[in-house]
């Protein structure tokens, strides 16, 4: 019997996830990502690299700020440009901001609906049947409101440095073109203190989703500094005490075209399928956590290694209190003078990787002495789970192989959500 | 500012009938009284898509700039478009791209939602004009106006800073002159912008032909405004 989900709802871009059934066994799991190809790579050729970081933004609706810091570094580090710590600390701002704003619209827009049984976030239908009373008419209001008060605020962190919270336009390679008064930051200090009990409401929330059981073999990777829950700056670690800098980079990793999906599939050298992304980060780095995401841990019962990839969830609510309470502290300590030098040109190599909302992002660019670009390499937070994403969907069919086709369906597609896809972005 | 401020009220007085993005199932026929098209077309079978989801609207905005000039993937179009292919796939047997169009060159559009991110108030505009039943009016001046309005002072003459803001849309409100830095058109052009006039403006100031080539196709490559700007080098 052949099994079609032609597209998966409520992710970023276009896949489909196509298996057969023969006689209780399964045979041929594909994940079709068709996302038609926008070739970035190709057309970042001849521009000019002050250009690239608009460009790339545009990879991505949900996560730009993650594009353009990582091509930032890159570039920076190809023209031999050193950041001063104070811009660092803003970067490191708006990574955070970016890592907790995609979290909050994943989390309540796309995952969600999943746990009440409903299609949407809002509904205009009554509750669907017992025990999955929550979501009447008007779907589920309340969670609506308390996102819609998250995501302002921490949208307000992006803009204030960024001028909006998408496609940020203050952001340029050397540091950024107008840095906001300390009045202003106080602003934004007060906005995010306001929603810390929305923070742990949503953790509380998550702690109540009854999670499928799931167990998957997989390599954890995340980024790793010494002093902190590295977002943008450090060495690459995975679980099974793998480490390499970021110049090492293709001796380790392999990208792989795939025939039948538009997004490439990224391997790392005689190791199991990769994981990045909320999850892995917390897997490895548990303990650099601020001290009050340690206790939303607590309270969702979370501890590392956690090997079910639903729990993905789980740790993005955990991240959303960890990145509000640590935004809190940089925000404090920052002190605002100039924050704009305008790098010198020169012909050179740089790359950069960074933790993006999803897990690891990858820039890799070649300049001309004149600052155009000679060469573009850029690797995506799903292009790396690509090969973990089917091999657990292939471990969950298996598992639950006797459930009614449209229940194996769903679980199939909450399994792709857990993971937090971005279809775009590993096209791009 | 932003759009979520009237996310509730959009949420109760419009049924989602099909959004991949928020929407799990949903009626993929239509019909539909708004059809919201975001994407710049870039494979064939698109361009179906894009006629049958036109002949069961009432109404059909493009919204972003990909879907109304091409945005950034039309910078695919300014150089052979096998080569940018190749540069990103080995093997190119399975990938059937064709050159990045905005949408009104397949269908008619009944108005623009301009921007990357798309404009939140002419959003607004478009769903509200359909429910009183009026035409959309959206803004249809310059970014200068936007400057002006604001009292920015202006980076193009002042601070001789390469700005698109005399040729591109208004809608952003000035973001970037406001933030220090030339607007980088991400509104797309103005109807009936002058192109070649501010094309000549930047050669006066020393921009070399590159340059000026990278500030007209970095959005709406494919728009008439912004390709007549290189008129300025015929002869």
């Amino acid at each position: 019997m052949k099994i079609n989900i032609d597209y998966v709802a409520r992710v970023e871009g276009e896949a489909s996830v196509k298996f057969e059934i023969e006689g209780r066994k399964l045979k041929n799991l594909k994940l079709n990502i068709w996302e038609p190809p926008r070739f970035f790579e190709g057309f970042l050729v001849g521009r000019k690299f002050d250009e690239v970081p608009d460009i790339v933004s545009r990879i991505c609706g949900i996560c730009p700020v993650s594009h353009m810091t990582t091509s930032i570094y890159a570039l920076e580090k190809a023209i031999g440009f050193i950041p001063s710590p104070e811009i660092r600390k803003i970067r490191r701002i708006m990574a955070l901001s970016q890592i907790i704003a995609s979290h909050l619209v994943h989390l309540y827009m796309l995952v969600l609906p999943d746990y009440y049984r409903l299609n949407m976030l809002f509904s205009h239908e009554n509750p669907p049947s017992p025990p999955f009373t929550k979501g009447g008419k008007g779907g589920l209001l309340d969670e609506i409101k308390r996102l819609l008060r998250l995501k302002e605020a921490v949208n307000n962190v992006t803009a204030l440095f960024g001028g909006r919270p998408l496609h940020p336009v203050s952001m340029v390679v050397g540091g950024f073109t107008k840095v906001p008064s300390r009045d202003m930051i106080g602003k934004i200090i007060k906005g995010l203190e306001a929603i810390k009990e929305d923070a742990l409401d949503t953790v509380k929330m998550v702690s109540e989703l009854k999670f499928p059981d799931l167990k998957t073999d997989v390599e954890y990777l995340a980024i790793m500094s010494e002093d902190d829950y590295a977002v943008e700056e450090g060495t690459i670690i995975s679980s099974s005490g793998f480490e390499t800098g970021v110049d090492n980079y293709h001796y380790y990793f392999t990208e792989k075209e795939i025939p039948y999906s538009n997004a490439k599939r990224t391997v790392l050298k005689g190791k199991n399928p990769i994981m990045v992304g909320a999850l892995s980060r917390l897997n490895i780095k548990f303990d650099k956590l601020h001290s009050e995401a340690k206790k939303a841990a607590a309270m969702i019962g979370f501890k590392p290694m956690d090997k079910n990839p639903f729990h993905n969830n789980s740790a993005q609510a955990i991240e959303i209190v960890h990145g509000i309470w640590k935004c809190i502290e940089i925000l404090d300590s920052l002190s605002v003078g100039d924050f704009l030098i305008n790098p010198k040109v020169k012909e050179g190599a740089g790359s950069s990787i960074t933790e993006a909302p999803r897990g690891l992002l990858y820039h890799e660019y070649e300049l001309n002495n004149r600052g155009g670009i000679e060469k573009a390499n850029l690797v995506t937070p799903t292009a790396y789970n690509f090969l973990s994403l089917e091999e657990s969907l292939k471990k969950l069919v298996n598992e639950n192989i006797d459930k009614p086709i449209e229940e194996l369906k769903l679980l199939c597609e909450m399994l792709v959500r857990a993971y937090d896809p971005c279809f775009s972005c590993s096209v791009h | 500012m932003y759009f979520q401020k009237h996310i509730i009220e959009t949420l109760t007085k419009f049924d989602f009938v099909f959004a991949k993005m928020i929407l799990r199932g949903g009626n993929y026929h239509g019909p539909f009284d708004i059809a919201l098209i975001e994407g710049t077309i870039t494979e064939a079978w698109q361009a179906d898509e894009l006629k049958r989801i036109r002949e069961q609207s009432t109404f059909l905005f493009a919204i972003g700039s990909c879907a109304i000039d091409g945005g950034i993937p039309a910078i695919k179009s300014t150089i052979p478009e096998l080569e940018a292919e190749k540069k990103v796939y080995k093997n190119l047997s399975t990938i059937h791209s064709i050159r990045p169009h905005s949408v009104d060159a397949y269908v008619k559009v009944d108005g623009y939602i301009r921007g990357c991110p798309p404009g939140e108030r002419d959003l607004y505009e478009a769903l509200s004009s359909v429910i009183m039943g009026k035409k959309p009016d959206f803004l249809q001046y310059s970014v200068c106006i936007e400057c002006k309005l604001k009292g920015n002072i202006c980076v193009l003459i002042a601070y001789d800073m390469p700005c698109m803001g005399p040729v591109t849309n208004a809608g952003c409100g000035a973001l970037c002159p406001s933030m220090n830095r030339a607007c980088y058109a991400c509104y797309g052009p103005m109807k009936q912008a002058n192109g070649p006039a501010l094309a000549k403006k930047f050669k006066l100031m020393g921009l070399s032909r590159d340059d000026i080539v990278r500030k007209f196709t970095l959005f709406g490559a494919d728009s008439i405004e912004f390709r007549k700007a290189m008129d300025i080098y015929e002869d």
